[in-house]
C-alpha cells in the first residue's frame, strides 16, 4: 500500500481565536520543513558564506529567531519596544543582519552547533504561541502603530498582518537555507 | 530628519469571495506578489537567466514555475484531470525548466523574455485562482480530497484551505530565494559599468607593458 500523507490544515485547541489557531498551524508547520532541512548541518556548514556580504544559514536561522520573537514581543503582547536578547540570548548587533556589501558572519555565531540555533528558533516560537493563544478575533483587528525608525520609517500594521508576516518570512527564509544548502552540497 | 509617510501593512481580504478565509488567502498571495515585482524590479532578461551554476534555478524559472503551480494546483481543487496551461497562462506545464537536468540552462521557451512577460505570467495564473477560489464555501474549504501521486508512489490526503496556504508558502519560498539569487548575481557578476570598463582598460594597458 502507497504511504498516506494527510496534509490538511488542523485547527489547534487553546486559541480563543480560530484564525490565529490557523495561522500557529502553518507556522508550525513551515517550523517542521525548516528543521528538516537543517537536520544534519554541521557547523561549518552553519558557517560557510557563498560569497562575502552573503548570509549564511546560520544567520537566518538567527534571523528568524529575533525577528519572530521581536515581532510577537511588540505586535501581539503590545510591549513598547522588542527585547529578544532576553529570549534567545543574542543581540540585534550579534545576529548580525542586515551584513555590510562584503561582510563576513558575525563572531557571535562562529563554531555554534545546530542544537544551539534549534533552542534559539523554540524559545522564540514559545513566545508567539503564547501572545498568539490569548488573541481573541478583535485583537487580530488591532492596529499598531510604532515609533518612527532612525530612517524615518513609521510601521503601521494589524495583529493579522503580523501573523501572516511571520508565516511567509518563514517560508521564505526556509527557502533560501534549502537553496543555500543545494549550493554548498551539504 | 522629517517623516517619512507612514507604511500600512494590512491584508485587506479580496472582494467578491463567498468564504472570507479564502478571500484573506488571495489577498496575502497578490500583496506578496505586489512586493516580489518591486524588488525584481530593474531586472533585465539577462539577469532573470542568470544561474549560479549550470542545473540551477534562475529567477526567470521561478517566476514561471510559481504562475505554472497555481494553476496546475487548481486542477486537484476542481477535479479537473487536465489542465491546459497553454491556455491559462500561456507557457506548457514544463516550460518553467525544474526540475533542472545537472548541466541544463536557462530553457529557450524564455530566453529573452523581460520581467514584464514573467509577471504577466503571474497575473493571468492568479486570475484563473482568483476565478475558481472566489466561488468557494466555508464548507468547500474544508471538504476532505485525496490525490494519488503515482511517480511518488504516495497518497495525499488534503483540502482546499491547504492548497490556498501551499499556493501562498510555495510562492513566499521562491521569493526569498530569488532575493538569494539577486544577491549573489550581485556579488558574483557584477554589472559592468564604466567602472567596469575602465578597469579593463587599465588591465590591458598593464599586460601590453
Amino acid at each position: 500500500m502507497s504511504p498516506v500523507v494527510e496534509t490538511r490544515i488542523v485547527t489547534p485547541d487553546g486559541f480563543s481565536s480560530r484564525e490565529a489557531a490557523r495561522f500557529l498551524w502553518q507556522l508550525d508547520e513551515q517550523r517542521a520543513r525548516l528543521l528538516q532541512a537543517t537536520r544534519g548541518l554541521v557547523p561549518a556548514d552553519l558557517a560557510w558564506q557563498q560569497a562575502p556580504g552573503m548570509n549564511t544559514i546560520g544567520m537566518l536561522l538567527a534571523h528568524l529567531a529575533f525577528s519572530e520573537t521581536n515581532l510577537a514581543q511588540v505586535g501581539l503582547l503590545g510591549e513598547p519596544a522588542g527585547h529578544p536578547q532576553d529570549v534567545i540570548g543574542i543581540t540585534e548587533a550579534e545576529h548580525g543582519m542586515p551584513l555590510p556589501p562584503g561582510g563576513r558572519p558575525p563572531e557571535a555565531l562562529a563554531g555554534r552547533p545546530l542544537e544551539w540555533f534549534d533552542a534559539m528558533l523554540a524559545n522564540a516560537r514559545a513566545v508567539t504561541h503564547r501572545a498568539a493563544r490569548a488573541l481573541t478575533d478583535a485583537d487580530l483587528d488591532v492596529v499598531v502603530q510604532r515609533p518612527p525608525r532612525p530612517d524615518g520609517t513609521v510601521r503601521r500594521f494589524d495583529r493579522a498582518w503580523v501573523l501572516y508576516h511571520l508565516v511567509e518570512h518563514e517560508a521564505g527564509h526556509r527557502a533560501q537555507i534549502q537553496l543555500l544548502r543545494h549550493l554548498r552540497g551539504a | 530628519m522629517p517623516l517619512r509617510p507612514p507604511s500600512r501593512d494590512f491584508i485587506h481580504p479580496a472582494r467578491g469571495f463567498r468564504s472570507p478565509e479564502a478571500a484573506v488567502f488571495v489577498a496575502s498571495l497578490d500583496d506578496l506578489t505586489t512586493r516580489m515585482a518591486s524588488d525584481l524590479r530593474g531586472l533585465g532578461p539577462r539577469q532573470l537567466e542568470w544561474q549560479p551554476a549550470p542545473g540551477r534555478n534562475s529567477i526567470g524559472m521561478l517566476l514561471a514555475h510559481c504562475a505554472i503551480v497555481e494553476v496546475a494546483w487548481m486542477g486537484p481543487a476542481t477535479g479537473a484531470t487536465a489542465m491546459d496551461f497553454e491556455r491559462v497562462v500561456g507557457i506548457g506545464r514544463d516550460d518553467d525548466g525544474m526540475p533542472a537536468a545537472p548541466d541544463a540552462r536557462h530553457p529557450r521557451a524564455l530566453r529573452g523574455w523581460r520581467l514584464a512577460e514573467y509577471l504577466a505570467l503571474l497575473e493571468r495564473s492568479r486570475a484563473f485562482v482568483r476565478q475558481i477560489a472566489k466561488r468557494w464555501t466555508a464548507r468547500e474549504l474544508e471538504q476532505p480530497l485525496r490525490r494519488e501521486w503515482r511517480t511518488q508512489n504516495r497518497i495525499q490526503h488534503y483540502h482546499r484551505r491547504w492548497i490556498l496556504y501551499h499556493l501562498l508558502e510555495h510562492l513566499a519560498g521562491h521569493y526569498g530565494q530569488m532575493l538569494l539569487l539577486k544577491e549573489l548575481m550581485r556579488v558574483k557578476a557584477p554589472a559592468r559599468g564604466k567602472a567596469g570598463r575602465r578597469g579593463a582598460t587599465r588591465a590591458r594597458r598593464k599586460v601590453r607593458r
